[in-house]
């Protein structure tokens, strides 16, 4: 009994954390791009206001099943990856955070992260709206286009610890060094891929906000926008972590944590509020060139090393 | 056991006037096999001075048990999917056949039996390709080339056999087999890798498969890339397990790594194609030789967890691509349609097709939690702890075919299930309950599967033992890999499912008042509002930027390389015709020739 009490008591203390922490890097990311812009910019706190003014409204209208239990299957895959990505290190505030961190490893996390994005899409397809499905094409196809560079990222990094769990890299790295330095070509590769992975320019066609309405979520509204917005804050605070986790040797404080996970995060984000749109294949060829070809360096590397 | 083969056999004389009687025959021996068959049963049958011995292993009973219980559920579905259509007498007697044979292989235990069941269900599957008689001179053709092919490699490879060790049970191979020189062992090797690999469909000799899935009637495909396709997979393993791993280490090395990387193609490859068709059977078709693929890969890898998870995709590919296949058929008899640019949103008039698609589709893509997912763990991790460099590049190959696969299943429910709803489907109804029943089993199943792998594990760890491997480990849901990292299924499975219904009734709780549905036509589109006859579904070249990038790659195709194969082979027999004229004289000067050129070098040959 104590037992359950507390992994839920620690499930909602993560996940208030990573939904606050989220949204706020949200809010940020709108105002950081706006100034890069030449414009004033919405408030950091304009992601907390959205949300709530939209779990407020009254009215919500579906278009079938899948499309109203589409917004369930994104938090169940976010608050899952959540779960099981050690969001501190040992020691300190960890018994709050340790959840089921020893439950799973990264293989596992891998497929845990595409789980959402495909129930999502069976959501978005149900809609009928064009746009939308048009956004799930390019989505999908994108994402075959930087798994690859990601995977490979990780599978050098698992093969040069001889662990395949994220807690059993930590050890790893408080012994030897963070990984960022230890298996430098595997961290370049990783940059590379998470600048197709967060989707900001210039691979945000799949979102592109003028050209196809935003895409998935255009014909979402009400209780189900609001429930995508809050998986999508928990997720990209829990990849954020998962890579911090990986490169970084975690964090063993919530200060240490901010910090790494914000620097992590202006990669994606300065260099998209920059650059132009690249269209689906030029996305794809360009995420299968050169990071690919640093990932298979950083294979050979973690092999010979 | 008698009792079983006698099942069997009564089968084939049973007058097969309806598919009903093909049912009932093919449950009761499933319902014989389950409950009077243990393992260890042997029948030895003396003919003359060969040796025929039947008789299961606990390898072996992993395949019978996934034949009989497959089958049997494929055949309550076929019952209603082949009412209402022609010649049902000779559809029914090819598919109990098909079905027998299987068994007949699996049973095997000398290799006469063994290539006399491979052929007869060679035999009746290609009667079934050709029963639905599109196309049929090329598909046939095409099948029944690449079978015989495999076929005769096989018995090449059974008859050397028999010349160096005067036997033909498999056991004595095994045995024997070590003791061959270099040369033998390459030779009785290869021959028969190229007959098992013909029913697998890897990646030179998979030509004939896309057609011969997508053509024939959809009750037997789901048998056929099943249960059919796994047959050569059955061989395959013993070839891997028992035979090679006991030669000389570096034909071990060669082959395996050669199969692999094969296997790893042809997992990419396939996907790619599968991505690109605009039939959902041709889309499942392509699929099932991706997904052979990875199994074909695990075998050749060779290490514990690596042959494990290529006989548990083995398993669980047969449950999914079932049950895809039969969703699809559903959807062919009620719609009258695969195309999946023009069907769409049937799931509101097909909801337990679509739940059991669903399901399927997600154990295919291997996403947690459910059955698939532990398969491909297992791959992925027994390739990244392997010891050989090759194969960690071979596990990028694969997860890249892994990711695509998101693709073609999204496609595919997207094209079948979803989009805008349209008149001219508004006919269409659930598919009556035996075929829905035989679905909805099979997604439990899979689910069932996710929560505990163990279940499966069992019979596999005991196969494996049996096949030559010591003290294989395996946990109820637990898994693990060589370096001790584990994953476990049961807090997997419990945390997807707990917030997934928690998620769910939240949603629906809240305001459900003020939730209304409303029609896939009222949708936001700018202001435009689309009439009653538009339909505004992008579902035509649903992934043209996909194609775009993968354009470099998919320019040639193996059909282009075949062709000009044989259009080689056709001036060589030309060549052949002009001196073979079938003329007498030109046959009597020929004769002369030949006795003058004797006379002339006669004396130094006969010396």
């Amino acid at each position: 009994m104590e037992d359950i009490l507390k992994l839920l008591g620690g499930a909602a203390a993560t996940m208030l954390l990573a939904f606050v922490v989220g949204a706020t890097y949200g809010g940020l990311v709108r105002k950081i791009i706006a100034r890069t812009q030449n414009r004033v910019g919405p408030p950091w706190y304009q992601n907390f206001v959205d949300i709530s003014k939209l779990y407020m409204k009254d009215t919500a209208v579906h278009h079938g099943v899948m499309q109203h239990i589409g917004p369930a299957f994104a938090i169940t895959a976010s608050v899952t990856v959540l779960m099981f990505v050690p969001v501190l290190r040992e020691g300190g505030w960890f018994p709050w955070f340790e959840n089921l961190n020893f439950k799973g490893d990264i293989i596992f996390l891998i497929y845990m992260m595409v789980f959402g994005s495909l129930g999502m899409a069976l959501g978005i397809g149900q809609t009928g709206n064009p746009n939308a499905s048009i956004g799930v094409s390019r989505g999908l196809s994108m994402m075959v286009g930087y798994e690859i560079p990601f995977v490979l990222s990780l599978v050098s990094v698992m093969v040069q610890t001889h662990t395949t769990s994220i807690t059993g890299l930590m050890e790893w790295q408080t012994q030897n060094g963070w990984l960022m330095f230890e298996a430098p070509f595997a961290f370049i590769t990783m940059l590379l891929a998470i600048l197709g992975m967060f989707h900001y320019a210039p691979f945000d066609i799949a979102h592109a906000p003028s050209e196809i309405a935003s895409g998935p979520p255009s014909e979402f509204g009400g209780k189900y926008l609001a429930m995508m917005m809050t998986s999508g804050s928990i997720f990209a605070f829990a990849k954020l972590v998962f890579l911090v986790d990986v490169f970084m040797n975690g964090a063993s404080n919530l200060v240490m944590l901010v910090v790494k996970t914000l620097l992590l995060y202006m990669v994606p984000v300065l260099y998209g509020a920059v650059s132009p749109r690249y269209r689906t294949e030029q996305a794809i060829r360009y995420l299968w060139g050169w990071p690919v070809f640093f990932g298979i360096i950083a294979l050979i590397y973690s092999i010979y090393i | 056991m008698g009792g079983a083969i006698l099942a069997y056999l009564a089968k084939r004389i049973t007058p097969m006037l309806s598919s009903i009687v093909s049912f009932l025959a093919i449950s009761s021996a499933a319902v014989v096999f389950f409950t009077m068959t243990s393992s260890t049963d042997v029948v030895t049958v003396s003919v003359r001075n060969f040796t025929l011995q039947f008789g299961l292993n606990a390898y072996s009973w992993v395949f019978a048990a996934m034949v009989m219980g497959i089958s049997a559920l494929v055949s309550l579905y076929n019952i209603a999917y082949m009412s209402g259509k022609d010649r049902l007498g000779y559809f029914n007697l090819n598919f109990t056949l098909a079905i027998m044979s299987m068994m007949g292989i699996v049973f095997a235990n000398d290799w006469i039996s063994f290539f006399i069941f491979w052929e007869i269900m060679t035999w009746s599957s290609f009667l079934i390709v050709v029963y639905n008689g599109i196309d049929e001179g090329k598909i046939g053709t095409k099948y029944m080339i690449f079978s015989a092919v495999g076929g005769y490699a096989m018995l090449m490879a059974i008859v050397i056999t028999n010349s160096q060790i005067d036997s033909f049970l498999i056991a004595d191979l095994i045995n024997a087999y070590p003791t061959f020189g270099h040369g033998m062992q390459a030779m009785i090797g290869i021959l028969f890798l190229i007959g098992f690999s013909v029913k697998a469909a890897v990646m030179p000799l998979h030509v004939w498969a896309p057609r011969a899935y997508s053509d024939s009637p959809m009750s037997f495909t789901a048998i056929f890339s099943g249960l059919l396709s796994k047959m050569g997979i059955f061989g395959m393993a013993i070839m891997f397990i028992s035979v090679f791993s006991k030669a000389s280490i570096g034909d071990t090395f060669i082959y395996s790594q050669v199969i692999a990387w094969l296997g790893g193609v042809t997992a990419v490859m396939a996907t790619f194609y599968a991505v690109i068709q605009k039939d959902a059977k041709r889309l499942l078709a392509y699929s099932s030789i991706a997904q052979l693929g990875y199994i074909v890969t695990g075998l050749a890898i060779g290490t514990k967890l690596s042959v494990m998870s290529a006989l548990f995709l083995a398993v669980i590919h047969a449950l999914y691509k079932g049950i895809l296949f039969m969703a699809v058929g559903a959807v062919e008899r009620q719609a009258g349609s695969t195309n999946l640019e023009q069907l769409g949103a049937l799931i509101r008039k097909m909801p337990w097709t679509f739940f059991s698609a669903l399901i399927a589709a997600i154990a295919l893509a291997g996403i947690p939690p459910l059955g698939g997912f532990v398969g491909k763990w297992m791959l992925y991790e027994s390739m990244i702890t392997s010891t050989n460099p090759s194969h960690l590049f071979l596990v990028i190959l694969i997860f890249l075919s892994s990711t695509a696969a998101f693709l073609y299943v999204y496609r595919l429910l997207f094209g079948l299930f979803l989009g805008q709803e349209e008149p001219e489907w508004d006919h269409v109804k659930e598919a009556p309950a035996p075929m829905v029943i035989p679905m909805v089993l099979m997604a439990l199943t899979l689910i069932l599967l996710g929560y505990a792998p163990g279940l499966l594990f069992e019979p596999i760890a005991n196969g494996m033992e049996f096949l030559g491997f010591e003290n294989v480990g395996w946990q109820m849901s637990s898994l693990s890999n060589i370096w001790g990292d584990t994953v476990d299924m049961q807090y997997v499975w419990g945390s997807v499912v707990t917030l997934f219904v928690l998620g769910a009734i939240f949603i629906t709780i809240k305001n459900r008042k003020s939730t209304r549905y409303v029609t896939t036509k009222d949708i936001h589109t700018s202001g435009e509002i689309p009439e009653a006859h538009e339909n505004l579904t992008y579902a035509v070249d649903f992934y043209k930027p996909f194609e775009r990038a993968i354009e470099p790659v998919m320019r040639k195709t193996m059909d282009f390389y075949y062709n000009h194969f044989g259009n080689g082979l056709e001036s060589l027999f030309g060549f052949v015709r002009k001196i073979y004229t079938g003329n007498g004289q030109t046959y009597a000067m020929y004769v002369v020739i030949f006795l003058v050129i004797l006379l002339l070098i006669g004396e130094q040959i006969f010396k």
